[in-house]
């Protein structure tokens, strides 16, 4: 264990290591077939190190096993971040980061070499020219330094109008705690709130799910291609059969499930034109972000404002992610009436009203409503239907393998839990 | 711009803290503040740098050290930062927390930055239809009066509309603003003192709503008197009117929530079929719970709730069908099978569709 790093220099390998002991949080070091006995002891040291508090161990029969024990009602963060927080670095960049920033705080501006005879001089540091013009220019491109040309010389200032401006804005400073735990890229909230020692005393989200936060690399990655309207090459490693893919599609639009955390990619795939066929025509897909594990940009896409409309127009018709359902039909229709008791059981309608995704709710007789909608796949629907077992009069849908597979499943549950008819 | 870099690493992180401060620093100190802020094994690394001038940012004094850096080291706010902070301009939210002119001169700020994403990137599809509504200048108000309370621990006087419609009136301490991703809505988790309670017309006191908003029946002393947990929609609250009383001993919320856990969590049995095993495993991560491997397909886990989730929880594991067995506790079992059963009075399987 003598080269044990407690730092790593990519995050995607760690990435998948934290979120199966997150996700699953059961695999002991036999389950773990990817990778060699040694890579598993290292990881699950790292992990150790970095979420100690959260890691609970349990001794089971074929071993030790670790997982995270992470109750998101309790947290003022996500946990999660401090894997964001491992990159490893050398010993000059820790040095010139704190006295090259430390120089230019006065808002002076000055050359590479002025900065290197600075550091030598205020601090005692000997660093070559080349060193510190590398660090200056890889600073310039992070925007953590300016870089002004006046004829043929360089100079370096730091501007910190905007870092006085939020340490002194109390409001700026709550809404960074609160988006590090609500918002997209809450990772950069956090790096804003622990710049400024701001920590979370005030917030709580309901319904965060940490894992999702691991994916942030691969969402800036499709965001950068969506903002440039390039196509994308993706790696895809499927979750169910651990398969690699890899797809090429125009990325348009970030799905998420506010249920499950999970998010997509939603993004047109081209058919390729055949000799004999000049129309080219394609579909709209999803895939799941934590299933994609590289993003590599391609060439701009043309069509990518007609792209956008034409999945603007066929957003309304999606359950979920699906584009495409059971049947050949283009759309498929849903009924489904329920029995809600007047008033006692209006939160009932609400729920329909609600949760619906803008599917209508008509009362047909006093403690009777009718929820129909039109949807691509039906399919996505039957969790939320399930949701009503209870009450639910009847369910009707065009694709009938959808009713089918509601009232089968039912039947199994009730003889799971042996539900019997009572006489009357 | 880079998510993953050194410059907001943990290590920065603790280094900056260690040279900002004013004070003269042993080692013991600098340990200290390693071992509070850095990782597990971080102490390991940093020390030896620190002590042969690996990293020479302090000047030594025997076994005392002192930052090179000046007392007022800001780190400057980067591109990546910049653009985080342009894209929350856009988010509806944003001015629960600034007012316009801070909202003006931030973005004045920013004028040459590009957002990191921008609203219309982004797709919820199943977020519930009835947002709270963020631009109401009463519910503004509201909320930033709840804030300010929550972080000086003064109590508030709250005039709130129940599920029902009925004005209830009551003091409370507002512990945590909870947000909910789901239904978009700004919850607060109150202390009310056990006694204090009355409607506006002297009547009974009621619960402030129903279902998710249910009273947790976690209690806690609280000097002399008793503290209950209870949960408020913002958007029902009418007015609120900040007080001078403080709450003078500070309450151990997280105890509270977890005292509230029933003490059988649910347990359930998981066949992994249809990739059931991976879906409940994310679908259930905002929970605390324990998964054990029985056999080669059967999982088991443990999920610990109280009884403000347990309708909701109750629907989740419904969505999953057959793919699930609740197993335990029985309260849980028999609001499930309650509801099968009322399924199949309704419906008798012999007039079930196909």
């Amino acid at each position: 264990m003598s080269d044990f790093q407690e730092l790593v220099k990519s995050f995607p390998k760690t990435r998948e290591y934290v979120r199966d002991f997150f996700v699953y949080g059961f695999k002991t070091r036999d389950e773990f077939k990817e990778k060699s006995p040694r890579t598993y002891d290292n990881e699950r040291r790292r992990l150790e190190s970095w979420l100690g508090e959260h890691v609970r161990k349990d001794h089971v029969s074929n071993g030790s096993n670790i997982s995270l024990a992470i109750d998101s009602n309790l947290l003022d963060t996500n946990p999660l971040f401090r894997v964001w927080k491992t990159k490893s670095f050398t010993d000059n960049d820790i040095v010139l980061h704190f006295l090259i920033l430390d120089l230019l705080q006065d808002g002076a501006e000055l050359t590479v070499e002025e900065i290197t005879g600075g550091l030598l001089e205020k601090y005692e540091a000997l660093f070559d020219v080349q060193t510190v013009r590398r660090k200056c220019n890889a600073y310039e491109k992070e925007g953590l330094l300016n870089k002004k040309k006046s004829g043929k010389t360089v100079v370096f200032s730091i501007d910190n109008s905007l870092a006085v401006w939020i340490r002194s804005n109390e409001g700026m400073l709550d809404a960074l705690t609160f988006y590090q735990m609500a918002g997209n890229f809450g990772i950069v909230g956090n790096y804003l709130s622990e710049q400024f020692n701001h920590h979370n005393r005030t917030f709580r989200v309901k319904h965060s799910f940490c894992v999702h936060t691991l994916e942030e690399e691969i969402l800036f990655d499709l965001l950068d291609a969506m903002n440039r309207k390039t196509d994308v090459h993706l790696e895809i490693k499927s979750s169910k059969n651990g398969v690699l893919n890899t797809a090429d599609c125009t990325p348009l639009q970030i799905f998420t499930s506010t249920r499950s955390g999970r998010r997509f990619l939603c993004g047109y795939i081209k058919k390729s034109s055949s000799a004999n066929s000049s129309r080219v025509s394609g579909r709209f897909t999803c895939y799941r972000l934590d299933s994609i594990k590289t993003v590599t940009p391609l060439d701009q896409s043309e069509e990518y404002e007609e792209l956008l409309a034409r999945l603007d127009r066929n957003r309304s018709y999606l359950w979920g992610v699906s584009f495409q359902g059971n049947t050949r039909r283009h759309l498929d229709r849903l009924a489904m009436t329920i029995q809600a008791l007047e008033p006692s059981e209006q939160y009932i309608v609400e729920r329909l009203k609600r949760e619906g995704r803008g599917g209508t709710v008509t009362r047909t007789e006093p403690n009777v409503y009718r929820y129909e909608i039109e949807v691509f796949d039906c399919g996505e629907m039957l969790p939320w239907i399930r949701t009503f077992i209870g009450r639910i009069l009847s369910l009707e849908c065009t694709d009938k393998s959808v009713e089918q597979r509601f009232y089968r499943d039912l039947q199994t549950m009730y003889r799971m839990y042996l539900i019997e008819e009572m006489s009357p | 711009m880079e998510l993953f870099s050194e410059i907001y690493s943990c290590y920065y992180q603790v280094l900056r803290h260690l040279l900002c401060s004013q004070d003269t620093l042993t080692i013991q100190d600098i340990r200290r503040l390693i071992c509070g802020e850095g990782f597990e094994e971080s102490l390991l690394s940093i020390i030896p740098k620190l002590e042969d001038g690996t990293w020479n940012l302090f000047e030594r004094d025997g076994n005392l050290y002192r930052s090179r850096l000046s007392s007022s080291f800001t780190t400057p706010v980067s591109d990546l930062e910049k653009s985080y902070l342009k894209a929350l301009l856009s988010d509806p939210r944003i001015g629960l927390f600034l007012e316009q002119k801070q909202l003006e001169a931030l973005d004045k700020m920013l004028a040459s930055v590009a957002p990191l994403w921008r609203p219309e990137q982004f797709y919820y599809f199943d977020r519930f239809a009835d947002s709270d509504p963020y631009e109401d200048e009463n519910y503004r108000n509201c909320f930033r009066t709840l804030l300010q309370a929550q972080k000086q621990n003064r109590y508030v006087d709250i005039d709130y509309t129940s599920p029902n419609g009925n004005r209830v009136h009551h003091h409370y301490i507002p512990a945590r603003l909870e947000y909910s991703v789901k239904n978009d809505k700004f919850r607060i988790l109150a202390l009310k003192p056990a006694s204090s309670a009355k409607n506006l017309h002297g009547r009974r006191q009621e619960q402030p709503d129903t279902m998710s908003d249910k009273d947790t029946g976690s209690t806690v002393n609280s000097g002399t008197r008793h503290m209950k947990l209870e949960i408020l929609n913002v958007s029902r609250i009418q007015s609120v009117k900040l007080m001078q009383k403080t709450l003078s001993t500070p309450v151990d919320l997280n105890a509270m929530i977890q005292r509230s856990y029933y003490k059988e969590p649910l347990r359930l049995r998981i066949v992994n079929k249809r990739n059931a095993l991976e879906r409940a495993m994310l679908h259930f991560a905002n929970y605390e719970k324990n998964t054990t491997k029985i056999d080669e397909d059967t999982y088991e886990c443990l999920i610990y709730y109280n009884q403000n989730m347990e309708t909701e929880l109750l629907i989740e594991v419904m969505s999953f069908g057959p793919m699930l067995t609740v197993l335990e506790n029985e309260r849980f079992l028999n609001n499930l099978k309650a509801r099968l059963q009322k399924q199949m009075r309704i419906v008798p399987p012999a007039e079930e569709c196909p």
